[in-house]
């Protein structure tokens, strides 16, 4: 009777993902407190294609991942699993929500206040490994961890910047931001000048039909 | 003289007195190491097939819900989670062992103040009607001497708008997958019980009662039959087990 995916797939697919979750958010207790503060909202995901729903209820002790819900939605995202990954990766996501091909329906502030607090996650691997490990061993293994993010994370960094000045100051392929924004700005000068100048024609122009008359 | 009214017991013709005590049996012996064997004869699969109950069960904080045949607690515990303080969970069970057995795992790990542990047969329960928002039966049904009987009673304790989730063995969608299940069911499981709980009888039993359990179609049908609306049924694992749900208008 029900159509697609078995559900023992889906619903096995989503226990998996919430224990994953669940065990990275318990190495930042002050991500999984602010997550706390979303407890009470339902976000339905519904991915076009592939296509699958998922409903994320965050909380303070476990957020829940749900491939069934009929309960009221606090906020529906609907797109296709590419419009996701777009939007998760974007460094302004308010705008990345306006802009993008994802449809919203619902009150949007919340996904974008669960988008800033899963971005800032700040996992601390130290306490689990030297609970597991011991002080000595699990200390190395965490400064290991803690630096290779760091290294990963100023790499892309240098990355990012590097293809941002490769595309506008070498390949020339667009204009950087501040010339379009200097543009802009000599384009609304300009049309306040021509603005100014047609008041003063008109008014010229009203004053010689006085004169004639 | 009236005539004696007879059922089925797995595989065998009984009457219809017996067949309560049959099933007791079976549960007594196997009450100790239910958990376990659940695990190893579903491969703990049986955790998402009630993992998906409880989604499809929309039950919210502060709302009531009766688990009928509940055993060993599993979906009382989750449900627990869900109702909280201000909500109630009947854990309710027709077999002693088994509800001793389920009431002391929830309360050692802490469940209490919103859950109860009621000894109840699912064909007359003992609760006023419109009682529960959720009536929950997983893998138990089959086991019911009047299967429509049962269904009625449960109708009657819930409260309108509330829903049924009947969480049962079924038949295969796909034949090749009946033919390798039918395989395990009669030659490995014995044989796991033998192994693991002492009782290959009793898991012989399971095999028989599962093959005689009314399918897919034929339970939706039942459930229209005593009343229930908007029935639906959800195949897992290619149907070998169905969720079924209905509600009461």
């Amino acid at each position: 009777m029900a159509a697609g995916l078995d559900p023992t797939l889906t619903t096995a697919a989503l226990a998996a993902l919430e224990a994953a979750l669940n065990g990275a958010l318990a190495l930042d207790p002050a991500g999984q407190q602010q997550l706390g503060r979303l407890a009470g909202s339902t976000f339905a995901i519904e991915c076009t294609a592939p296509k699958v729903n998922v409903y994320l209820q965050p909380a303070a002790d476990k957020t829940r991942l749900l491939g069934y819900y009929d309960g009221p939605v606090t906020t529906r995202v609907r797109g296709a699993a590419a419009d996701f990954a777009e939007l998760a990766g974007a460094s302004d996501p308010a705008a990345a929500l306006i802009n993008g091909n994802v449809a919203l329906q619902g009150d949007s502030a919340p996904l974008i206040e669960l988008q800033r607090i899963i971005g800032q996650l700040d996992l601390d691997w130290e306490a689990p490994l030297v609970t597991v490990l011991g002080d000595v061993a699990g200390h190395q293994l965490a400064e290991f961890l803690r630096s290779s993010f760091n290294a990963g994370n100023a790499v892309s960094g240098s990355l990012r910047r590097q293809l941002d000045e490769f595309i506008h100051e070498e390949a020339r392929l667009t204009p950087p931001r501040l010339e379009v924004e200097d543009f802009y700005t000599d384009l609304q000068s300009l049309q306040q000048r021509v603005d100014r100048l047609q008041s003063r024609l008109d008014r010229l122009r009203k004053r010689m039909q006085a004169s004639h008359t | 003289m009236s005539e004696k009214r007879s059922t089925h017991f797995g595989y065998r013709e009984v009457d219809e007195e017996a067949k309560a005590g049959l099933v007791a049996n079976v549960f007594h012996s196997v009450a100790a190491r239910y958990d376990l064997m659940n695990d190893l004869m579903s491969g703990g699969i049986h955790r998402i097939w009630k993992r998906f109950t409880i989604e499809l069960s929309a039950v919210r904080a502060g709302q009531s819900v009766l688990d009928i045949a509940g055993g060993t607690g599993d979906l009382a515990a989750k449900f627990a989670n869900i109702v909280g303080p201000t909500g109630r969970v009947v854990l309710a069970d027709i077999n002693e062992s088994m509800l001793n057995v389920g009431r002391d795992k929830l309360l050692d790990t802490g469940f209490q103040g919103n859950v109860e542990f009621v000894q109840a047969d699912a064909q007359y329960l003992p609760f006023p009607d419109d009682s529960f928002d959720c009536v929950s039966i997983a893998f138990g049904l089959r086991n019911v001497t009047d299967k429509d009987l049962a269904l009625r009673s449960m109708l009657r304790v819930l409260k309108p708008g509330g829903r049924l989730l009947v969480l049962e063995f079924s038949k295969p969608v796909n034949p090749l997958l009946g033919k390798a299940y039918d395989g395990y069911s009669f030659r490995v499981l014995p044989v796991m019980g033998k192994l693991v709980a002492g009782d290959s009888d009793s898991y012989q039993y399971l095999a028989e009662s599962i093959r005689m359990h009314p399918d897919q179609e034929t339970l939706l049908g039942m459930l229209e039959d005593a009343g229930f609306v908007n029935c639906e049924y959800h195949n897992l694992t290619g149907g070998v087990v169905a969720l079924h749900r209905g509600f009461k208008a």
